[in-house]
């Protein structure tokens, strides 16, 4: 190697010159790498290439939309790209932090995340949509999710349910015959189940989110029943956590994890290992988001035997409440080249045969129902409490983004024995107060 | 080997060299040095500002607030706690993984038929991408009595969802993972050793233990030096790691300094927070980085 180094005849000023030339290509290439927004087509049309960032849920229904719109606006392309949540999140922030958004990008409903609704339209980064009418038929309770002191900046399917995804072969097994509709008939189906061998609720802990979502099911029924404006009773500085239903959603969390209902070692589980508990009938139910529905369907045999039933929070009946969330969407940047084509294309997915085709290919209830909306019968049973007995997710109303990940690490603490409720809910009174 | 003859017949080339040896011209590192300017020391020292800003990370809307985020910093629980978290990981790190790579390093030292590919196996990981060797260990640490590191040993550990085993168990893959690279660095020293004072040392009666504490060792220091600094640095700004295997938790228990500052740049939106926590923590590594290559270096000696 050291031979032919030396014996190549290039003298310093040569190879100057050659790596100036490999560096002025390197420019060159970086440069020519930049989307070009103006090439012309067929028919003399200008092309607007407009770019779409979104997260991994997204992928399916963008994937068949972004079709639909090439054959109805051809002179406008889209090119998308997904991530998790936590890389999009980074990314995203940091591009529009920078000044340099996509046209089009993944936004959170409500307020309680960094990438929610409310806290990038406050920075002005979100174009306006109240002008377009799909945004006038946006059901009342759902308002504080897309809007902004009356202003909508988010376009957003429909919502999802949490509750009980379970094992129809398992729950039969086990002799029970239908799911359970109050809080006592919950635990004594787990009881059964648990008797009949099999792991009554698989908890995925260890993946951050998943631990949220049994307080999310029970809180509805143990804090919304009761006072439906609690919300805006926290926000004023009027309720707390400590004080509410909350102690009684964390204590019966705790119930669950002491009568034995989880699997081992929940803190040291992932979502994918509870699906697959599920799936494979190793587990009878797992609290979940109805979004996730197709990660279960896709891990078992035989996708027929999932179903999903309300997470009964409450001894009456009548008394039982369930969240429904909207599922996660997008905006417009307000500063792109590009504002009036985004907008255009985010009025293509108001419509209602989009709307429901987005909510179809992610088991959503759609925002808007007419007589071609499906809903995906796993969710049915959710349906009658829909209109009102329901209310968002819990994180989409609190004021900033901490309040969530202090829940997650507080669950983590109390499944491991290593804190108390009281502990627990003075933590997310704090953040929520930050 | 040709270049002396291929210099000699070239005698007008050798002519041209206007630099003397020794002192290597700085005009060499120039180019080097423009870029390194350009790509880290200017982006880092612009970003040092919003440490004494209020920015979100979005928008324009920033306000200067001098020291009140150091302030903050101070009276943090989970920051504070993280940087317990963030010492006793680098310390653990900084032990077992140079220990490991020691003992790595003089094993396939000896004349082993199979050395090569010993050396081969045990760096092989530190090539890896230090997410995916989280991901992996994820696996390997899965609590079911029967899979895994559980099912291999016979035990029941739940590694990574009990917070008093959970830091522990990323110290363990951290030093799996670079136990290799220590070892590579140690095999350096040990080549240089000349092989003479070790002869010499047997003349004079020393055993086998006596020649590596008077001979080996002592020759190590540059080596240690080195490995020393390099996993100390490692170890405070461990981020990849412990954010794939449990992203901070369960609850706050494997929280480092680096995973707190993601947090609350990128999940809390409080970009200038995040700065002043990153601002602590390279002036932290930095001071921690001289003092170890001072006294370090204080007692190399050379063959």
């Amino acid at each position: 190697m050291t031979d032919l180094l030396h014996d190549a005849r290039v003298s310093r000023g040569q190879f100057l010159r050659m790596m100036g030339g490999l560096g002025a290509a390197a420019f060159a290439t970086a440069c020519s790498t930049r989307p070009q927004t103006s090439t012309p087509s067929g028919g003399g049309q200008a092309t607007t290439e407009l770019k779409f960032i979104g997260v991994s849920d997204q992928k399916t229904p963008m994937d068949q939309l972004v079709a639909a719109y090439r054959q109805a606006k051809p002179a406008v392309r889209i090119t998308a790209s997904y991530a998790p949540t936590d890389q999009v999140q980074t990314s995203v922030r940091t591009q529009l932090g920078a000044g340099n958004a996509p046209d089009l990008h993944v936004v959170y409903p409500g307020s309680g995340s960094a990438m929610s609704m409310s806290q990038i339209a406050e920075a002005g980064l979100l174009a306006d949509l109240s002008a377009q009418a799909w945004t006038r038929t946006i059901p009342e309770g759902f308002r504080p999710a897309f809007q902004l002191d009356g202003k909508t900046y988010i376009y957003s399917a429909g919502s999802s349910v949490i509750g009980a995804v379970y094992n129809k072969k398992a729950f039969e097994q086990a002799g029970v015959e239908a799911p359970p509709t109050t809080w006592s008939e919950f635990l004594s189906v787990c009881d059964r189940l648990k008797k009949a061998g099999v792991v009554p609720i698989a908890l995925g802990a260890q993946t951050p989110w998943v631990t949220q979502l049994i307080t999310y099911a029970l809180v509805p029924s143990t804090v919304y029943a009761k006072d439906p404006s609690f919300d805006d009773k926290q926000l004023a500085g009027q309720a707390s956590f400590a004080q509410s239903g909350w102690r009684e959603a964390m204590e019966m969390y705790l119930e669950l994890q002491k009568r034995g209902f989880f699997n081992d070692n929940p803190n040291g589980t992932t979502f994918e290992q509870q699906t697959s508990m599920v799936a494979t009938g190793k587990a009878a139910m797992a609290v979940q988001v109805s979004a996730v529905l197709p990660d279960f369907r896709k891990a078992a045999s035989t996708p027929d035997d999932l179903s999903m039933f309300p997470v009964p929070g409450a001894d009456d009946a009548a008394g039982v409440w369930i969240p429904a969330g909207v599922v996660v969407g997008l905006g417009a940047g307000a500063k792109g080249a590009n504002v009036e084509e985004a907008k255009a294309f985010i009025d293509f997915l108001g419509k209602q045969e989009n709307i429901n085709a987005w909510a179809k290919a992610i088991a959503a209830i759609p925002l808007v129902q007419d007589a071609a909306s499906t809903i995906d019968p796993a969710v049915e049973s959710f349906l009658p409490f829909t209109k009102d007995r329901a209310v968002p997710f819990m994180d989409q109303r609190w004021p900033n983004a901490e309040v969530q990940p202090v829940h997650f690490a507080v669950i983590q603490e109390l499944l491991a024995g290593e804190s108390t409720i009281d502990e627990a809910l003075r933590k997310m009174d704090e953040a929520y107060q930050k | 080997m040709t270049p002396v003859t291929a210099h000699r017949a070239r005698p007008a080339r050798a002519s041209r060299r206007r630099f003397s040896v020794t002192s290597p011209p700085w005009l060499f590192a120039a180019p080097a040095l423009v870029v390194y300017a350009v790509v880290v020391l200017y982006p880092a020292v612009s970003g040092v500002v919003y440490a004494f800003t209020d920015w979100s990370g979005i928008g324009e809307d920033m306000s200067f607030v001098g020291l009140a985020q150091f302030r903050t910093l101070l009276g943090d629980e989970q920051a504070l706690g993280s940087i317990v978290n963030t010492l006793l990981l680098t310390v653990a790190i900084v032990v077992v993984q140079n220990a490991v790579g020691l003992l790595l390093a003089l094993g396939v030292h000896v004349r082993l038929r199979s050395r090569a590919l010993l050396r081969v196996v045990f760096f092989a990981p530190v090539v890896v991408s230090p997410v995916m060797v989280a991901f992996l260990w994820k696996y390997l640490y899965n609590p079911d009595p029967s899979s895994g590191l559980n099912g291999l040993l016979g035990v029941r550990v739940d590694w990574l969802g009990d917070p008093s085993v959970a830091l522990w168990s990323i110290a363990g893959m951290v030093i799996w993972q670079n136990a290799g690279y220590s070892m590579v660095i140690f095999l350096a020293g040990l080549e240089g050793v000349p092989p003479e004072l070790h002869e010499a040392a047997k003349i004079d009666g020393a055993g086998t233990w006596q020649r590596f504490r008077f001979v080996t060792w002592p020759l190590l220091a540059p080596a240690l030096t080195i490995n020393l600094m390099l996993s100390t640095i490692g170890g405070l700004k461990l981020f990849d790691q412990v954010f794939a295997a449990t992203n901070g938790g369960p609850g706050y228990a494997t929280e480092t300094l680096s995973t707190v500052l993601y947090k609350q740049a990128f999940v809390f939106g409080k970009f200038g927070y995040s700065t002043a926590i990153a601002l602590v923590l390279a002036l932290f590594v930095a001071a921690v980085s001289l003092v170890q290559v001072y006294y370090l270096r204080s007692r190399e000696v050379t063959a």
